[in-house]
């Protein structure tokens, strides 16, 4: 793995709110412990790190097992998941967390423009309610939502489990949204408004492009729980053309005799690669785009 | 403004209402509309669905799927005397407990601290590290701890016992390291935030002072740190609470029902032995133990809102 | 180009009246400055006209239509803001043409359109850079420019220098100032200076604590200030106000007034006549209390007093000095010689005296303007009045 952070390139810009660490723990000015310090942190790193190893090694390895060894280098755990039935669940996650996403993020933008500019009566309720939504268990809810999907014959369905998915994330991303929201001066809009904007062209062109870190945030955070999601799509759909890939491998590893651990590996691996993938690239994004420069005097 | 409906004072009055009263337009309304939509349906009424179905004896398949009906207590009784639903407590509370606050707390602290005084290059390095065990889906995670607790997988190397399947000789053990493994990044990047706000003149001050590490770390740092540490304890027991796909993968909930904690016994329940309305109730169960949680940790952070 | 209106219009937050029945009637072309102290209600006002705040009362026309009802989008205004208000996340093109593009106007007439404007305010070079990377004039021009492009019924302007360096402001005043004469835009305009006001206004409009003061042309405030607030607010350095009184000698009303009796002319003999009070507060501005060896013949009333600090501005000397219990500053040449501690005699024309009600605080020569008790001329900290706290503009 490279040791260069995509962080240690930063420019100081004057940031408004302070840069979270998304990816890279950092003290500019802390000063250093000691052998000891170090010698631990190192140990504790290589533990964390093994398991990862494992699973890199093994995906190449002819000879796959469970134990951390020297692979036999080869492709064909690899080119063995190139065919449609291995990848069509792929195909299915990306539809899930796709699908999910999109609906999420659209839906909780118009909700949170409206509960951060205009006048609501009882907000403060419902955004409480929203609150403690947002910390729920969706393990209550898939008893009756398999029962609703059964008796509106949702069941099997990519789509209708996206919207489940989006309902389940909706709550924290209205929160986290009408939050960022929030923090955007009144005067673009009034200044928008003056200039002959109305609600919608406001949302779109001025509060939307100065929203964006909050709406990166909520779009891959919403991703990665529908990319991930497990028991959802467990229980609410048994069509096997549609189950997305955390299933599939599950059932690769479960319902088969002999655990392959080779094809095992590579399907997983490959599987962790676009969330991966995305977290680096949108938290960069992330940390870095934090500010309102210019819009405002200072 | 609540000042919208005071009267005006003043001689104004003969000026008749106010025309500036905030006015609500029903079109505001129409911002919300998805949202609520969609929340109704598949959010709230399933709430309200699941405290309902937890007394009736619905099922998944065979008569009772069809025509169920409201049993009153019956689940209720069942579950009090159920054993393994217990047991399934008891490990809910080892897991969440043990696994989550302590371990987890513990290291992300210990990782936290260590970071702080760590040389730049190895800091970046485990960062990535843990935090990439935290990205990844948990399939991944399960399936690659699957292989290490197994026999012949990499902590039967290390100890040199490669004989043994520790899956099924202490699965709550690995299914907690598991856990832990995964989860480690978010409490030490929470505790990281929280380090970086505690003011480096109180440590020094403290150091001037004669106090050794260990006893600046208890007597200021933490104390600090209180509510930081409390929040993140009501996180992880939302985040461990409900996890079902690290076990299930990694265990099924077994040996027998060895791993089984409540997330896990209600899929079985529910789907595997049928009894939805049985499941439902041991959901509710879940749910009320993790609601009594966040209130004990809410009321630990009271004092610091004041 | 329209005429602006308002007809006793209050504005309360709680209890508190921003804006205290103000009525004002702004002319088709006009130049209005709105000109107070922080909190005077100033920036409300134009907030009401723009249509970000309701008026709690009172109504507020543009052209010949009530606009209290009408949503800001629809009453085609312009507006430069304080602190410019520029989408960030646009370059300073799209920027201009922000209210174009919402309008789906054609392209090339867009285009046009920003160019001219662009030229007028040499902005060429910065069509393409953001906000950000614009300097604080650069960014108040593209401000100005995004509201000319316009075209609108009428300008609002919201302490658009204040953020800017001094010399960049007297640059900038010169340029707006050009620009009305050639655009004879309808403009109101706000600002707590009151030598912009002076500068830039055909009429200025003084507030205090929400309330109108006087609206006049500039001359018309410095000479005939209406009350105590006004005369102190204008001019600077600010009028010298001593209490005094008046009565009759030989049978003619006059001032009685560090220890002077000085005879009254004209207008001013009249009005005093017809003051209810004795006691008074009499005004004279520094520019009109003279060095004795310098003055004018006009300057027949004498006063003397010691020197108690000079205070040297290169083209004159502003002297400190003592008359009995009063300190007056006077303007003196400003090769002099007068150190502090000297004994001078100073000269005023008694024409130039301003003579204030005793409780009323106002003109003696404006009977009906609105009260200003002398414990007002003290500036006290008022919070800023200007939005409301933690609420969004209700209007939008």
């Amino acid at each position: 793995m490279s040791v260069r952070s995509p962080l240690s390139r930063r420019r100081s810009a004057p940031a408004a709110l302070p840069r979270p660490d998304v990816l890279v723990v950092d003290y500019p000015r802390a000063s250093v412990g000691g052998v000891a310090t170090n010698l631990i942190l190192a140990a504790v790193g290589v533990a964390f790190f093994a398991p990862l190893i494992w699973l890199l090694f093994t995906s190449f390895d002819a000879h796959a097992g469970p134990s951390l060894q020297w692979p036999k280098l080869t492709f064909s755990n690899f080119s063995a998941l190139f065919n449609s039935t291995r990848l069509q669940p792929f195909i299915n996650s990306l539809y899930l967390a796709g699908v999910s996403t999109v609906v999420t993020t659209v839906v909780a933008l118009f909700a949170a423009y409206g509960l951060s500019r205009r006048h609501i009566p009882l907000k403060r309720t419902f955004m409480l309610i929203i609150l403690f939504a947002s910390g729920l268990p969706v393990n209550m809810l898939l008893v009756p939502v398999y029962q609703l999907f059964v008796r509106l014959n949702w069941i099997d369905s990519l789509f209708y489990t996206s919207l489940f998915l989006a309902a389940a994330a909706l709550p924290f991303a209205i929160w986290l949204l009408k939050n960022f929201i929030d923090q955007i001066p009144d005067e673009f809009e009034e200044a928008a408004s003056l200039e002959g904007a109305g609600s919608f062209q406001i949302l779109l062109r001025v509060i939307l492009p100065n929203a964006l870190p909050g709406v990166a945030v909520t779009a891959m955070v919403t991703f990665i729980a529908g990319w991930g999601a497990f028991i959802v799509p467990l229980v609410l759909n048994s069509n096997p053309t549609s189950t997305p890939g955390s299933v599939a491998i599950y059932e690769f590893l479960r319902i088969n005799g002999v655990v392959n651990y080779g094809q095992l590996a590579s399907y997983s691996l490959l599987f962790a690669i676009p969330v991966v993938v995305l977290y680096l690239i949108a938290s960069r994004w992330i940390a870095g785009a934090f500010t309102f420069s210019g819009g405002v005097k200072g | 403004m609540a000042a919208a409906e005071a009267p005006i004072a003043g001689g104004l009055a003969a000026l008749g209402p106010r025309q500036d009263r905030e006015r609500f337009k029903f079109l505001s309304l129409g911002w919300l509309t998805p949202s609520v939509a969609l929340l109704a349906v598949l959010f709230a009424y399933p709430i309200g669905y699941a405290v309902y179905l937890a007394f009736t004896n619905l099922e998944l398949i065979g008569p009772t799927a069809q025509t169920y009906q409201f049993t009153g207590l019956a689940n209720l009784t069942r579950l009090i005397h159920d054993p393994t639903f217990w047991q399934s407590t008891w490990l809910t509370l080892i897991f969440v407990v043990g696994s989550g606050i302590i371990a987890q707390t513990v290291i992300g602290m210990g990782l936290a601290l260590l970071m702080r005084r760590a040389l730049r290059p190895l800091r970046i390095t485990i960062s990535i590290v843990i935090v990439t065990a935290w990205i990844i889906p948990e399939i991944s995670a399960a399936f690659v701890f699957y292989a290490f607790g197994t026999q012949g997988g990499l902590l039967g190397q290390v100890l040199g016992k490669t004989g043994d399947d520790f899956l099924s000789t202490v699965p709550l053990l690995i299914v907690c390291i598991a856990n832990v493994w995964r989860n480690a990044a978010f409490s030490m990047l929470v505790f990281t935030a929280g380090l970086r706000n505690v003011p480096e003149e109180i440590e020094e001050a403290a150091t001037l002072e004669g106090a050794s590490y260990w006893r600046r770390l208890f007597t200021v740092t933490l104390p600090i740190l209180r509510p930081t540490i409390v929040t993140n304890l009501l996180l992880l027991t939302l985040i461990n609470i409900s996890d079902f796909t690290l076990i299930f993968v990694m265990t099924q909930g077994g040996p027998g029902t060895s791993t089984a904690i409540l997330p896990v016994y209600m899929y079985i329940q529910a789907f595997q032995f049928n009894n939805l309305g049985y499941g439902s109730m041991i959901a509710l169960a879940l749910v009320l133990i993790g609601a009594l949680l966040s209130v004990f940790y809410v009321r630990q952070l009271k004092p610091e809102i004041k | 180009m329209a005429k602006i209106a308002l007809d006793g219009v209050y504005k309360l937050f709680g209890d508190v009246r921003a804006v205290d029945d103000v009525s004002l009637e702004i002319a088709d072309g006009e130049f209005l400055v709105l000109v107070g102290p922080s909190g005077c209600g100033k920036t409300t006002s134009l907030r009401m006209i723009a249509g970000f705040e309701r008026p709690t009362y009172g109504t507020i026309s543009i052209g010949d239509r009530i606009v209290n009802r009408v949503s800001p989008k629809d009453r085609n205004l312009a507006m430069v803001f304080q602190s410019y208000a520029l989408y960030p996340h646009m370059t300073v093109a799209k920027n201009l043409s922000f209210g174009m593009r919402v309008r789906r106007q054609p392209r090339a007439e867009i285009t046009r359109r920003v160019q001219e404007v662009a030229e007028t305010l040499g902005l060429e070079e910065l069509l393409a850079r953001k906000p950000a990377q614009l300097s604080g004039g650069q960014r108040q021009r593209v401000a100005l420019g995004r509201a000319l492009l316009r075209e609108p019924e009428a300008f609002l302007m919201d302490e658009p220098l204040s953020n800017l360096d001094a010399a960049l402001r007297v640059q900038m005043r010169v340029e707006l100032s050009r620009l009305h004469d050639r655009f004879r835009a309808t403009t109101v305009y706000v600002t707590h200076d009151q030598v912009e006001a002076m500068t830039m206004g055909d009429r200025i409009a003084v507030m205090s604590g929400g309330r109108m003061q006087q609206c006049d042309t500039p001359e018309r405030l410095y000479e005939r200030p209406a009350n105590l607030f006004v005369a102190g607010f204008i001019g600077a350095p600010k009028m010298n106000l001593v209490s005094g009184g008046v009565g009759s000698a030989d049978g003619s009303p006059v001032v009685r007034w560090l220890g002077q009796h000085v005879p009254l002319e004209g207008e001013m003999k009249r009005a005093i006549s017809s003051l209810d009070v004795q006691e008074v507060i009499v005004g004279l501005r520094p520019e009109d209390l003279r060095w004795a060896r310098d003055a004018p013949e006009s300057c027949s009333a004498r006063l003397s007093a010691v020197a108690e600090v000079v205070e040297p501005v290169g083209s004159e000397t502003y002297v400190v000095a003592r008359v009995g219990e009063s300190a007056l500053t006077a303007r003196f040449p400003s090769r002099s010689g007068v150190s502090s501690g000297d004994q001078v005699d100073l000269a005023f024309d008694p024409t130039h005296l301003h003579v204030f009600h005793g409780d009323l605080g106002t003109s003696a020569l404006v009977p009906d303007a609105p009260p200003a008790s002398p414990a007002a001329l003290e500036p006290t900290e008022t919070p800023e009045l200007g939005a409301p706290l933690g609420e969004h503009s209700p209007a939008l």
